[in-house]
This record gives C-alpha cells, structure tokens and sequence, in this order.
C-alpha cells in the first residue's frame, strides 16, 4: 500500500491537486450556501424569507446530485433514473401543494 | 468514470456480464433505483411537513422554536465535512493510494458518529425540555397547542429514520474499510467504494433537505 501523505513527490501532489480541486470546490461552495441559510434562518430579515431558503436548498441538492454523486458524468440510462426520482417528487409535493394552498 | 482509473485498479468481472463496463454501470443503475425509493420516501415526510406549517402555522412555529438550531446547523457542517471525506476516499480508490483511501473511509465513518452523537444529544435536551409527546411519564411542554404534536411527532419519525439510515450507512462503511484495507481490494472492487458513496452523499443530501425543512423555515 502506498501512503500519500508521506514523502509525495511533486507529480503525486500534482495529481492530488487535480483529483482533489472539484470535491474541495463543492465542499466549499456547500459551506457557503449553507451559511447564507443559518444567517437567514437566524436573522429573519425579511417575511417571504422562506422562499430564499429553499432555493438556496434547491441550488444545495443540485450540486450534491450533479456534482458529488457524479450524475453529470454518469451515462445516460443512470441520469433517466436520477431525474426519473425527482421528477416523481415533483409531481408528488406540486399536485399535493397545489390542493392545500388552492383551498 | 473508469477512464480515469490508474493502472492496476479495476473491477474483477462476474461471469454474467459481457464487459466490466457492463458490470460498473449495472452497479450504479441498482443502487440508484434503490435511492430513487428512498428519495420518495423521504420527501412524503417532508411533505407532511410543509403540509402541517400551512394547516396549523401558530402550533409549527411554536414547537419549531424548541429545535436546536445551532445543533442541526452543525450537524450540517459535520455531514457536508462526510461528504468531503468520501468524495476523496472514491478519488484516492481510482488512483491506487489505497491507505489513504482507507484512510479517508474511517475519516468518513468518524464524521458520521459524530453526527449521532450530537443528535442523541439534542434528543436529550428534547427530552429536558419536556418535548417528547410521545412519553406517557413526561406531559408535553406544548400541550396547550395540540398540533404541536403533529409536527413534533413529524420531526422524531423524520430524524429517527435518517439516523437509521445514517447508523446503517457507518456500520456498512466500516465492513467495507476492513475488505478495503486488504491486499488486491482495488484491483477487483473499486467500484464498491463509488457505489457505497452514493449512497453516503445521499444521506447528506436527505439532511441538507430536513434540516432547512424542519428547523430554518419554520423559525
């Protein structure tokens, strides 16, 4: 077994550098979202601030899914059935919302 | 993304597949119709959810406040940190470095206790405050807004089952670990550590969803 964390040569600290640049990027870009929404939820700035929030969550599961899941570069059968998953949710919360706040 | 596997990594091919690209792909497909089930199952709860702040919105802001805010918060952090970890665990088992791999799996497993930890923490301080209207010994803390139970009862049945999940998730991570760390793992099981991860990332993802769900909107 090889240990990267000792002696890496500069080619292996190349190759960490690049496999590593879009995990670390999504982790970083997920804090951030994440802060906007604990700053929100603390702060209360506004009354419609609910809806600020779950885009921000929308924009969070978008790049779990794309991003560190990989469906992006999956192939195309496995992002059908990605999709497919959402898509069920959407016809599930849309037509149960659409009774609930018609009433 | 086997083309950016290093040399000697690799997938040992079941008889019943006619490529190892067969088999990867097939691997990916099944435990994505299995998250797909879970996504469903999931998402009716956070429904609930929504459904119960529109009907009774006084009651749900009223027990909502009892939520520990800055536990859930982070509890997000340490799961977002899991999902860091793993993402490097499946890098690091496509090129080879299989002690770092292992490595990053316990990291992994670590966050993910952690992430128990606090919840039985905060369940506790629940259980102080006298929000658990489910115990006959205890009388609820809200019991002057009845709905209140609908939501509280909503929250412990939400966070119970990803904990299960999430409990599941660790015992799963920490079995393979100990194949993981054996010589040759990674020339025929690669592919196991992509696939286990996708459903580690999909934990994360659940409580990305329940912590805005069930603690932020409703403050």
């Amino acid at each position: 077994m090889r240990n990267p964390l000792a002696a890496l040569s500069a080619d292996d600290r190349a190759l960490l550098r690049r496999r590593l640049r879009t995990p670390v990027l999504t982790f970083l870009a997920l804090l951030a979202l994440l802060a906007v929404n604990v700053t929100l939820g603390a702060t209360l700035p506004f009354a419609q601030v609910w809806i600020v929030e779950l885009l921000v969550v929308a924009v969070m599961v978008a790049l779990i899914l794309l991003v560190s899941m990989e469906v992006i570069h999956e192939p195309p059968l496995v992002r059908l059935f990605s999709g497919l998953g959402f898509f069920w949710v959407a016809i599930l919360v849309g037509m149960t919302l659409t009774d609930y706040l018609a009433r | 993304m086997s083309q950016r596997l290093a040399d000697g990594v690799g997938v040992a091919r079941a008889q019943h597949f006619e490529t190892v690209a067969q088999q990867r792909e097939a691997a990916k497909l099944g435990i994505w119709a299995w998250l797909i089930t879970e996504l469903l199952l999931f998402s009716a709860l956070f429904l609930v959810a929504l459904i119960t702040r529109i009907q009774h919105p006084e009651a749900t802001i009223a027990a909502a406040r009892h939520l520990k805010f800055w536990i859930g918060a982070t509890n997000t952090v340490v799961l977002i940190c899991s999902s860091l970890t793993m993402s490097m665990a499946i890098e690091f088992s496509r090129i080879g470095w299989q002690r770092a791999m292992v490595r990053a799996m316990l990291a992994t497993a670590a966050l993910g206790s952690l992430f128990l930890v606090l919840k039985g923490y905060e369940y506790y301080a629940d259980w102080d405050e006298h929000m658990m209207p489910f115990l006959d010994d205890r009388p609820f803390a809200l019991v002057e807004t009845p709905a209140a139970r609908l939501f509280v009862n909503l929250y412990y049945v939400a966070t119970i089952l990803h904990a299960l999940h999430l409990f599941t998730g660790i015992a799963l991570l920490l079995g393979m670990t100990c194949l993981a760390a054996k010589a040759g793992f990674l020339s025929r099981h690669q592919n196991w550590i992509e696939v286990y991860g996708l459903y580690w990332h999909f934990i994360d993802l659940v409580w990305i969803l329940a912590f805005p769900i069930l603690y932020v909107v409703n403050r």
